[in-house]
């Protein structure tokens, strides 16, 4: 079954219902309405051929009519409609009038003495009345017609005057359903809204109090599904907390006892082939760290208690002291501009992102290199920034955009890395909203910049 | 110097025992939380080194009791753990330091040697850093066994870097302590009173590093 519009569904249903309602309207309205008045212009005519029977004058048993020729002109003044007339003398013969009127219909016996019918004359319809008048004894014909335009204006008439108030009634009817359908589903657009509007990260209960009552299972359905999918992700939390527990605990175990190993007096060729051991530990130890990391950034991470106000400044302060002593072993000059720039943001994610542009900085600047943390605003929108620059090779404009994925590295280049620190940073930066820059350093010369431009915090 | 160690898993303590051991320290190992409050009630320790994840009685709890009982052992706190929480959680329990898993040799080390520096620096009136002695009672210096003229506030600067050997102190942080003792500077007199701590301080080996744009830092002293 396809998806239909309530609205077109509902109006669709009612149609038919209010079109017969309509006719059936009119049909009741015509009946009652078109038999008194069709009456009347019956009634005139009646008269007319009752005073013209009073006109037969018989004499010595001819017939004849004494109409004057104004009183003739008068009888047969209408506004709308052809007056006929013939009288005809109880024998049928010609007295006066309209000859070859059609006649009354056989088997209709009169009542009242008057025979009402419905004939043709002179190519037009016509309503006849056949009025029996006494007549020397016996009884004359008198023959009143009229053409039907009066009487269809009025049936025109009642037909429309009973049908304009039914129709706008179900006009009415149905801007009321189209209408009210809108305003009945009103709620369910400012639900489905607040959904829209809604980070992935945002699990919390939908308020099932703004919801119409009968969507309430709906709401109630979708906060089922939400808390489920909030569960899965504490599960998920508990997993990525005890998966990384799991594979530091031994990692730091081998890291150990590599270095003790290397502290011993051990053979040259040992000594190299330990060196390499050690440096595959310490890079695993990073990959998992960095593995982890990209778990937590993506939605259902584990952030579902949401962002929340974090100076940049005191992210970078805080891990200052481990990166000075890597870069002091590297013979490095890391050094840091750092003014207030306030975000909202995760901590957490935040000093990790740090955490890989700064070894990205320190690992590709040569030694007596500087490596120099920024934080502050940018632009006239004073934009929260956090950005690190280095002295290193750079990244060639081309391969800007691509060094952001995952596991990518720009080609040609030696190294340790795993190609996934900037695609964690970038990670990070969509949850945060927002976007990283690849540039060259603000002094000018060679090397890199990469800068993490949040949201003007009037947007946050 | 005594260490205890609480760890469950056997490979980290034993390599953290065995490079500790190497440096001069004596270590003890105990794997469960239970089993270090009880070494702790019955020895004297110059610092404990506690895992967070241990089986039954967590890490937490065991500081939490350790603090309880008024002991102010310094306790550095290992973690493989993830939440950006357990750091502030640990610090406020009482913690002194935090490293997470897996850490270098050589800077765990350099951590537990500032910690007991550190510790020893409250226990008594007399700082040693290599050549340099401070007698924080008698406001005297030495250096190579030589009295050592300091100004005031060159004297506060010292002690601040003192406290905090190997770790970045920043111009702020400066200000704030020296502000503690009742002087007071503006940030481009700390680099005046730096520099003249350097002039007296480097002929002897002794290194104050600059971190540009932050502070500086005191370089844990090394013979040659």
């Amino acid at each position: 079954m396809t998806a239909q519009s309530l609205r077109g569904q509902l109006l669709r249903q009612l149609l038919p219902p209010i079109a017969a309602l309509l006719a059936l309207a009119t049909v009741i309205a015509y009946y009652p309405t078109i038999e008194p008045a069709t009456a009347a212009y019956d009634q005139a005519l009646i008269d007319l051929g009752l005073a013209l029977g009073d006109r037969i004058e018989i004499d010595h048993g001819k017939y004849a009519l004494d109409l004057p020729h104004a009183a003739e002109r008068m009888l047969r003044t209408d506004r709308y409609d052809s007056i006929y007339f013939h009288v005809a003398a109880p024998d049928g013969t010609h007295i006066a009038g309209d000859e070859g009127m059609p006649p009354p219909p056989p088997d209709e016996t009169p009542a009242d003495h008057v025979i009402a019918y419905n004939g043709v004359y002179a190519g037009k319809d016509v309503r006849v009345m056949a009025v029996m008048v006494p007549c020397n004894g016996r009884r004359c014909m008198v023959q009143v017609a009229e053409t039907t335009y009066k009487r269809q204006r009025l049936l025109r008439y009642i037909v429309l005057s009973s049908l304009v108030p039914t129709v706008l009634i179900a006009l009415a009817t149905l801007m009321i359903v189209w209408f009210g359908v809108k305003r009945g589903l009103e709620p369910l657009d400012q639900l489905s809204e607040e959904i829209k509007a809604r980070s992935p990260r945002d699990l919390r209960p939908v308020d099932a109090a703004v919801a119409p009552e009968e969507a309430k299972p709906l709401v109630g359905a979708l906060n089922a599904l939400l808390e489920e999918v909030a569960e899965a992700n504490l599960n998920q939390q508990r997993f990525l907390a005890n998966a990384a527990h799991q594979l530091r605990t031994p990692l730091a175990g081998l890291q150990a006892h590599t270095e003790l190993a290397l502290a011993q007096p051990v053979p040259e060729a040992c000594r190299a082939e330990l060196e390499q051991v050690h440096l595959a530990s310490v890079r695993t130890a990073r990959l998992a760290n960095q593995l982890l990391a990209l778990a937590r950034a993506e939605p259902g991470g584990g952030l579902a208690a949401g962002l929340g106000p974090v100076e940049l400044r005191q992210v970078v302060e805080g891990a200052a002291d481990e990166w000075v002593h890597r870069a002091m072993a590297k013979d490095l000059d890391l050094g840091f501009d750092l003014s207030e720039a306030r975000v909202r943001g995760d901590a957490f994610l935040l000093r990790e992102a740090l955490a890989n542009l700064v070894h990205n900085s320190l690992e590709h600047t040569p030694a007596g290199g500087h490596v120099t943390v920024r934080t502050g605003v940018h632009g006239g929108d004073r934009r929260p920034l956090l950005e690190v620059e280095d002295e290193g090779p750079g990244i060639p404009p081309a391969e800007r955009e691509r060094v952001l994925e995952r596991f990518y590295r720009v080609p040609g280049t030696t190294g340790t890395g795993s190609g996934l620190g900037l695609a964690i940073v970038r990670e990070i930066a969509t949850v945060h909203g927002a976007r990283v820059e690849i540039g060259d350093p603000r002094a000018g010369g060679r090397g890199c910049r990469v800068s993490l431009i949040f949201p003007p915090a009037a947007e946050q | 110097m005594r260490i205890l160690i609480v760890d469950d898993d056997t490979v980290v303590a034993g390599g953290v025992a065995r490079i500790l051991e190497s440096e001069g320290f004596a270590v003890d190992t105990v794997a469960r939380g239970e089993q270090a409050i009880l070494a702790a009630a019955q020895e004297r320790f110059d610092l404990v080194i506690l895992d967070i994840g241990l089986p039954g009685m967590d890490g937490f709890e065991v500081l939490r009791r350790l603090r309880t009982e008024a002991q102010r052992v310094p306790v550095l706190l290992l973690t493989a753990r993830d939440a950006v929480d357990d750091r502030v959680h640990g610090l406020d329990l009482g913690a002194d330091d935090y490293v997470a898993k897996p850490f270098a040799m050589s800077e765990l080390a350099a951590r537990v040697r500032a910690l007991i520096r550190r510790s020893q620096a409250q226990a008594g009136p007399k700082v040693v850093h290599g050549p340099l002695m401070l007698d924080t009672v008698a406001r005297r210096a030495f250096l190579t066994g030589e009295p050592l003229e300091l100004a005031g506030r060159e004297w506060a600067v010292l002690e601040v870097l003192l406290a905090k050997v190997e770790r970045v102190v920043s111009k702020e942080a400066i200000i704030q302590a020296v502000a503690n003792w009742g002087e007071e500077l503006s940030l481009n007199a700390i680099e005046v009173y730096v520099s003249r701590l350097r002039a007296k301080l480097e002929p002897a080996g002794i290194r104050i590093r600059t971190v540009r744009g932050f502070g500086y830092m005191l370089q844990e002293y090394k013979e040659h």
